[in-house]
């Protein structure tokens, strides 16, 4: 019986990674083409469908976390999701003044690039039960270069935005109110600027560990 | 006799180890290694005795009342190797709960005495005061003021020191949960409930908070003034029926406040503390169970509501 679950679950893992992978490879693709044809301010509107898709997708990641289903913590995989998801929706999409901005165009590559090679990496395992050790490398290694550039490119779109947040009041909940409650996106996108003070050496420090363990075991084998 | 202390790894923490008389406790080896590491003090050192291959379960911690030689094993009492672990700097339980408490004090009244608001971008020139954000105000300090004096003259510790990256965690939590609270409260366009649920919530509150007290001295009854003794069962008050009735008090005393207040800050702040206090009862009501299994003429732990009655 167990084996029958491990069998489904490996084949519903396989479908998954690569399905994302897809849709990565077609905003990588998109991406380059409008580069090449139009210039960096037309990047995002070539992407956003696949975009959006293969970014809100992530979402089920979490869930396989806290349901077991895989071994990634709970406490990595959150952020990093919930930055791209604040990002493509509630920047991005929401702010589209910012669409034109040349940032998308290295938000968009840096995230492609990761993301293809972070979902062929574990559709490879579950699909073939092992990775190219080449695979491999790329997977604990492209972070060093990406997660810095991916991770200025979001910043930077966030504080571009605050002008347009603050002025717009969208999503926007005020006082008075019987609950005493309140919202303010632009005190709450101050925020997310702030956690990404210690979330940024936090990830990158939990991947060069990652990194560590990985390679070594390569060299073991 | 000769201690060998060892770090987890294998390697010689002190080269040479330790020369002790016979008759040495833990106390004093703990003393000399001090004095031959320097900024190893006594609470700092985590010192066990090393796990046997094959063998689960807990590693036994040295005890500083009990004598090093009896952690020997049987015909070997010359010579005994210790584990040592640095448990990073330390600070006093007093000086982590007196510095975590002192910001709420401080800050809640802030936002209610000074003029803060318009630098949120509200207009703080002509508002109103309503009652029962005065007594609000009262009735934080009060609980605040509270905890103080409850850490200084009632509280026992069972261990005196806490590692200090918990100041900069605890502080954190309570500071910004304050500062949360207090803005809502003290807001200008705050929204009052009506007399008669306020009297109400701050009445049940402070019922609360006064029984809160009283479980913390049964508490500290339970301890001798030592603070090093082992588990009892709690007896007495609301012990009789709930394992933790000092979580209890505590947190129907928040939902008294919360009563009286109405505010979605204080209610998240509630539940956040509720998990919290929660995750703690199941183990303290965990290990006082297993301690207590009723064999070998111990008693035996009775049934009781572990954190909420009438939940759980």
């Amino acid at each position: 019986m167990a084996s029958f679950f491990s069998t489904v679950k490996r084949i519903y893992l396989a479908i998954y990674n690569w399905a994302v992978f897809t849709g990565w490879i077609q905003v990588l693709i998109f991406a380059i083409k409008a580069l090449n044809e139009s210039g960096p301010a037309a990047v995002y509107d070539a992407v956003e469908k696949p975009l959006q898709l293969a970014q809100t997708a992530a979402i089920l990641e979490i869930i396989h976390g806290l349901i077991g289903l895989v071994r990634s913590p709970v406490s990595a995989t959150l952020p990093q999701i919930g930055s791209r998801l604040f990002v493509t929706w509630g920047i991005l999409h929401s702010f589209p003044e910012t669409r034109t901005h040349i940032l998308v165009s290295s938000l968009v590559i840096s995230w492609s690039l990761t993301e293809i090679i972070r979902y062929s990496f574990f559709g490879m395992k579950e699909a073939l039960g092992f990775t190219p050790s080449w695979l491999l490398w790329l997977r604990y290694s492209t972070f060093l270069l990406l997660y810095p550039t991916g991770i200025t490119s979001e910043v930077g779109l966030i504080y571009i935005a605050l002008p347009y947040i603050k002025a717009s009041e969208k999503f926007c909940f005020r006082m008075p109110n019987k609950w005493n409650f309140s919202f303010d996106y632009y005190f709450a996108s101050l925020a997310v600027l702030g956690i990404y003070v210690p979330g940024s050496p936090h990830m990158y420090t939990y991947m060069l560990g990652q990194r560590k363990k990985a390679l070594s075991k390569l060299k073991a084998a | 006799m000769k201690v060998t202390l060892v770090s987890r790894s294998g390697r010689e923490v002190v080269r040479g180890g330790i020369e002790l008389s016979d008759s040495a406790t833990v106390k004093d080896l703990q003393e000399a290694i001090h004095a031959k590491t320097k900024k190893y003090y006594p609470s700092r050192q985590r010192l066990t005795l090393p796990t046997k291959a094959g063998v689960s379960g807990k590693p036994v911690v040295l005890s500083p009342k009990s004598k090093v030689s009896d952690y020997c094993e049987k015909g070997n009492s010359d010579n005994l190797t210790v584990v040592f672990k640095d448990l990073g700097p330390q600070v006093l339980y007093s000086t982590l709960f007196f510095f975590e408490y002192l910001g709420p004090l401080v800050i809640y009244p802030l936002f209610y005495y000074l003029p803060l608001y318009k630098y949120f971008g509200y207009d703080d020139t002509n508002r109103t005061i309503h009652p029962v954000q005065t007594y609000a105000m009262y009735y934080w300090c009060l609980h605040y003021s509270k905890r103080i004096l409850e850490t200084f003259f009632i509280h026992r510790f069972s261990h005196a020191t806490s590692p200090l990256s918990n100041v900069f965690r605890n502080c954190l939590y309570y500071w910004t949960f304050g500062a949360y609270i207090a803005y809502y409260v003290n807001h200008p366009l705050y929204t009052p409930v009506s007399e008669t649920q306020w009297k109400i919530g701050f009445a049940f509150g402070l019922l609360c908070q006064v029984s809160n007290l009283y479980c913390h001295i049964i508490l500290r009854n339970l301890r001798s003034p030592s603070g090093y003794g082992g588990y009892q069962i709690p007896k007495g008050f609301l012990f009789n029926i709930v394992t933790c009735a000092n979580y209890t008090t505590e947190i129907y005393q928040w939902l008294g406040f919360n009563i009286a207040t109405q505010t979605v800050a204080g209610y998240v702040f509630l539940v956040v503390a509720t998990a919290i206090m929660t995750n703690w009862a199941m183990g303290k009501h965990r290990r006082l169970r297993k301690l207590f299994d009723g064999k070998d003429g111990r008693p035996k732990y009775p049934r009781r509501w572990v954190i909420l009655p009438p939940f759980f």
